[in-house]
């Protein structure tokens, strides 16, 4: 650059040497020295312009044209407002629903977790092949054995969710508990906001209790008490030392939304005993690799450690293998591939979006064929001309992506809303600058896409033609009219897979929402309602405390119709329990049978509906002190007791103490969907609440009130028993069930808008191509009217013309669809991904929708006037 | 149409021209007014540069690489700025010297026989 400088400095004194020169020269040819130097000059040329084009050959050309040509697009795209409007909203809803996609994709899928050295992170967990058992947790026992004995992790933790109740502070709260080993915090390498972390110790029994506060709960429940930290707080009804604040962005579980408090395992009401169990797998275990250690490496030694764990005690751990796995891919694994889906649906409505830009485009470099082949004509170069081209097609990109910015802000505050709550990470979405990033490339990724078609036939030789052209009809080539005509087809194939995908999921949708459940949840409201433990610690109290309270609900007017379950179906997950059919030969070794267990006051068949199919249901008599009884559903029979009578058979299961009693069976009820209304109903055992009592449960009523209303009541009733007990979750029981198909209603949802704008792309863009058809052969069609041809017969080439787009579009869409939506079958519900009605409705649903598109250049076609027409040329 | 043919007319002008120079400045260094004559004097006058065209062809040949400047004195004991040619001029001039050769010899082969199939 300094060269440039000295080198254009320098010109000005060469050119006087030069003029000097030469006028001395004149002189000595016998000119007057004012001729000489007149001569001289004139045989230089203009000075002015020789700086100048001097300058140009040092200055970067290449960027001042590129100036110039943004200039001469701004202007161009500012001539037709029309056409830059519908181009950049077009872009901009293509754009904005690709960003805000994105965001998602990016804040749940890609962004690495929050911690230090995120790729050191591993969840361990244990599965059993032979029994199906792809993944589950491991028991404290096992855990303290992996972390001492391991080599290849710096540090292993582990946790479990819980909740305990907050007293003395305002109105009675549940706190979402976080239980874990002392060590989770410096595994994750977080640092507390106040006070500090637990140590070792506080993770011993008999340790005092402490609690970790989240930053959240300490600023909305403790005004932000900066001396808090020191101070007790009241949990179920015993006093923790708070030892610290966690920041709000510490997670340390990251599934849930929020967690209030982190607890050591050993001071929970719930856990601490657990922790000398030998069996079970409760705990959720994290580890952090040693630098240098590979994941292999710590599976060899875990599949080494699991071995060992099977010889030591073959009852609890024979068959169990410790597997790791990177913990990014455990936690947003599941919603991996709906996420890609929804991903590749907008990607192909940003491309329909293109294509259809890419058609208006060259709709408009036909008009414009006159203006290039003029440019062409006074020496522009076919690469100046395309890269002219391109440069406008770049600037009406970067609007789009401007506006398309904006909606994707719009659009992720609008699918926070709609965002199902069991996403994990969806906390973390936002507009950040990788987001940006992404929205920026894609716009130049995709004015690319729509510039090239036309670029490409704006360099096209035939353009000397356009000059020739007469103004009103400017000359389109047939390979331009070709290319139009591809493009509508492309786009009815695009709209084709999306309408398809949508259909898919929209059929599929249908069907989970009116699958039965097995039950009535109209008119059933439901409540949690969860007993401290420390003070409500043994089976009698839990199940006296809810005699009282359904005692005291029935007494309620217009809450007569009321139960307890716990667990309730669809709503807080399943409790899966082993059971041994008494009399039957004892299973080998590693097959146990399993079913799930809910435990149920004799009301609850009644409340929701639940039909009796054979024997009786419970009743007051199946007392604590009666014979134990059990019901099982029809699936339980069918699969269990093929062909025999079941009533009056014992089955053993239950939880300790209970866990070997026999239980006579009294009756079969109908099957129930308890996990998910996706999966078909398992075999379930129900036992009376009065026999197997919880720590509270689910209260369900079935009751003609207002769900508030009857909110009301609940809340009244259970704190007139004790004032301190926490009712949450109030909910109707439709509404329970909306939410647990959140995750299929968002995708369905979304990929049906992206769909709808598909349909309105494509509908756009064959209203284009016909009605520049018509707007090129209004001659021809006045030449058929005047030879006499009837509307009839015109509307019916204008319909032949759109309706061989749409069928071509069909032709090629349809085995593409046919071809992608094997993507969408992990997705589907009862719906095969070839089906027949989908494909068909759709079909038709374009054709239709193409159809309408044509008609209002038909009309105009049918209107033409044969002598006007004529005239025209 | 004409206007495009001017057009390319320059271009092929602006090639030549650059010819020209690096040819002009084998015989040794000069500075732009020399060149100039030089060039007009060698083709008997045919070749009318308009003198101030030189200039950007000089700064785009030292852009290049192809030759260099230095200071130097004019004969009327100006301070002018001398051109030489560079070893990557020479070669290009080389180069370009055998493409022109090429070129002149192919549009003479393709006028002739034309010239005569315009006889009818």
């Amino acid at each position: 650059m300094k060269r440039r400088q000295r080198m254009l400095e320098e010109l000005d004194q060469d050119l006087r040497a030069h003029i000097e020169i030469e006028t001395r020269d004149n002189i000595e040819r016998g000119m007057t020295p004012d001729e000489a130097h007149y001569e001289a000059l004139r045989k230089f040329g203009n000075v002015r312009r020789v700086q100048e084009e001097t300058r140009e050959v040092w200055s970067r050309v290449w960027l001042e044209q590129l100036w110039q040509d943004v200039r001469y697009a701004a202007r161009m795209l500012r001539k037709s407002p029309g056409f830059t409007a519908v181009a950049v909203l077009t872009l901009a809803l293509g754009i904005g629903a690709n960003t805000a996609i994105f965001s998602v994709v990016y804040a749940v899928l890609l962004r690495p977790l929050p911690y230090a050295d995120p790729g050191q992170l591993v969840i361990i967990f244990q599965a059993k092949p032979q029994e199906q058992v792809p993944f589950t947790g491991i028991n404290y026992v096992n855990f303290a054995e992996c972390r001492t004995q391991s080599h290849a992790f710096a540090e292993m933790a582990a946790n479990q969710a819980h909740q305990l109740t907050l007293t003395g502070v305002g109105e009675p709260s549940v706190l979402t508990t976080m239980v874990v080993t002392p060590e989770i915090f410096s595994l994750l390498e977080a640092q507390p906001l106040l006070g500090r972390t637990f140590l070792p110790e506080d993770g011993k029994r008999g340790a005092t209790p402490v609690v970790i506060l989240s930053e959240n709960l300490w600023r909305s429940q403790f005004g932000s008490d900066p001396n808090l930290v020191g101070r007790s707080i009241s949990l179920d009804k015993r006093l923790f030392t708070v030892v610290g604040i966690m920041p709000a962005g510490f997670h340390s579980l990251l599934l849930t939304a929020h967690e209030d408090i982190w607890i050591p395992i050993a001071q929970d009401p719930l856990f601490g005993p657990w922790m000398s169990r030998f069996s079970g797998h409760w705990l959720r275990v994290i580890g952090r690799l040693k630098p240098g250690v590979s994941l292999a490496q710590a599976q060899a030694e875990m599949d080494a450690m699991s071995a060992a764990l099977a010889k030591e005690d073959p009852a609890d751990n024979a068959g169990w293998q410790i597997r790791v796995a990177p913990l990014q891919e455990n936690i947003v694994g599941e919603s991996r591939p709906a996420l890609l889906v929804l991903l590749a649906a907008v990607g192909l409505v940003l491309l329909i979006a293109c294509v259809n830009i890419a058609n208006l485009l060259l709709s408009r470099a036909s008009s414009r064929a006159r203006e290039i082949a003029l440019r062409i004509a006074l020496g522009a170069g076919r690469k100046r001309i395309v890269r002219q081209l391109l440069t406008e097609s770049a600037v009406l990109g970067l609007l789009g992506g401007i506006a398309g910015i904006v909606l994707a802000y719009w659009g992720v505050h609008a699918l926070s809303s709609l965002l199902p709550a069991d996403l994990p990470r969806a906390q973390t979405i936002r507009v950040d600058g990788w987001v940006l990033g992404f929205a920026l490339a894609l716009s130049f990724v995709a004015s690319f896409i729509f510039g090239l078609a036309p670029s490409f036939f704006a360099a096209d030789s035939s353009l000397q033609r356009g000059l020739k052209e007469s103004a009103g009809r400017s000359g389109e080539s047939g390979g331009q009219r070709r290319a139009r005509g591809f493009l509508a087809v492309a786009e009815i194939a695009l709209a084709m897979v999306l309408l398809v995908a949508a259909g898919l999921l929209m059929r599929s949708f249908t069907m989970l929402t009116s699958v039965n459940p097995g039950f009535n949840a109209e008119h059933v409201v439901k409540a949690d309602i969860s007993l401290p433990q420390f003070q409500y610690s043994t089976p009698q109290q839990w199940s006296a405390f809810s005699d009282t309270l359904l005692e005291r609900i029935h007494a309620e007017p217009g809450l007569q119709d009321s139960a307890m379950a716990a667990p309730l179906p669809l709503d807080e997950g399943n409790v899966n329990l082993g059971f041994e059919i008494v009399g039957n030969p004892p299973l080998p070794p590693n097959t146990a049978v399993t079913a799930d267990f809910t435990s149920v006051s004799p009301d609850y068949f009644r409340v929701m509906e639940i039909p009796l199919l054979r024997g009786r249901l419970f009743n007051e008599q199946d007392s604590p002190s009666a014979p134990r009884v059990a019901l099982i559903s029809e699936t339980f029979a069918r699969r269990f007791f093929p062909n025999q009578d079941v009533l009056g058979k014992q089955l053993k299961f239950g939880f300790p103490p209970d866990g070997d009693v026999a239980r006579e069976i009294v009756g079969v009820v109908g099957d129930v969907r308890d996990i998910s209304l996706s999966e078909a109903p398992g075999p379930m055992m129900y036992v009376p609440f009065a026999q197997a009592p919880f720590w509270g449960g689910q209260l369900v009523v079935r009751s003609s009130l207002s769900s508030a209303s009857a909110a009301v009541s609940i809340r009244k009733v259970t704190h007139d028993i004790d004032k301190d007990l926490p009712v949450t979750d109030i909910a109707t029981l439709p509404e329970t069930l909306d939410a647990s198909v959140a995750q299929p209603r968002f995708r369905t949802l979304l990929i049906g808008l992206f769909g709808l704008i598909a349909l309105l792309l494509a509908a756009v863009g064959i209203f284009g191509v016909i009605s520049y058809s018509v707007s090129r052969r209004t001659h021809e069609i006045g030449i058929r009217v005047a030879l006499g041809a009837t509307p009839a017969s015109v509307l019916r080439l204008i319909l032949g013309e759109s309706a061989k787009l749409v069928l071509l579009g069909l032709a090629v869409g349809i085995p593409v669809a046919l071809g992608l939506a094997r993507f969408l079958s992990s997705l589907l519900f009862e719906v095969h991904p070839a089906d027949p009605l989908t494909f068909f409705g759709v079909a038709v649903l374009l054709t239709a929708v193409a159809l309408i598109a044509c008609y209002v250049p038909a009309r105009r076609a049918m209107r033409v006037d044969p002598m006007v027409a004529l005239r025209y040329e | 149409m004409s206007t495009k043919e001017q057009e390319r007319r320059i271009e092929l002008l602006q090639g030549t021209l650059d010819l020209l120079i690096l040819r002009t400045l084998l015989l040794g260094p000069a500075h732009g007014h020399a060149i100039a004559k030089a060039i007009e004097f060698r083709s008997d006058d045919v070749l009318q540069v308009e003198q101030g065209s030189l200039y950007p062809a000089l700064h785009r040949l030292i852009k290049r690489g192809w030759i260099s400047s230095e200071e130097g004195t004019s004969e009327n004991n100006r301070r002018a700025k001398f051109y030489r040619l560079t070893a990557k001029g020479r070669k290009q001039l080389a180069l370009e010297t055998s493409k022109w050769d090429k070129l002149a010899g192919a549009i003479a082969q393709i006028l002739r026989p034309s010239e005569q199939e315009g006889k009818p």
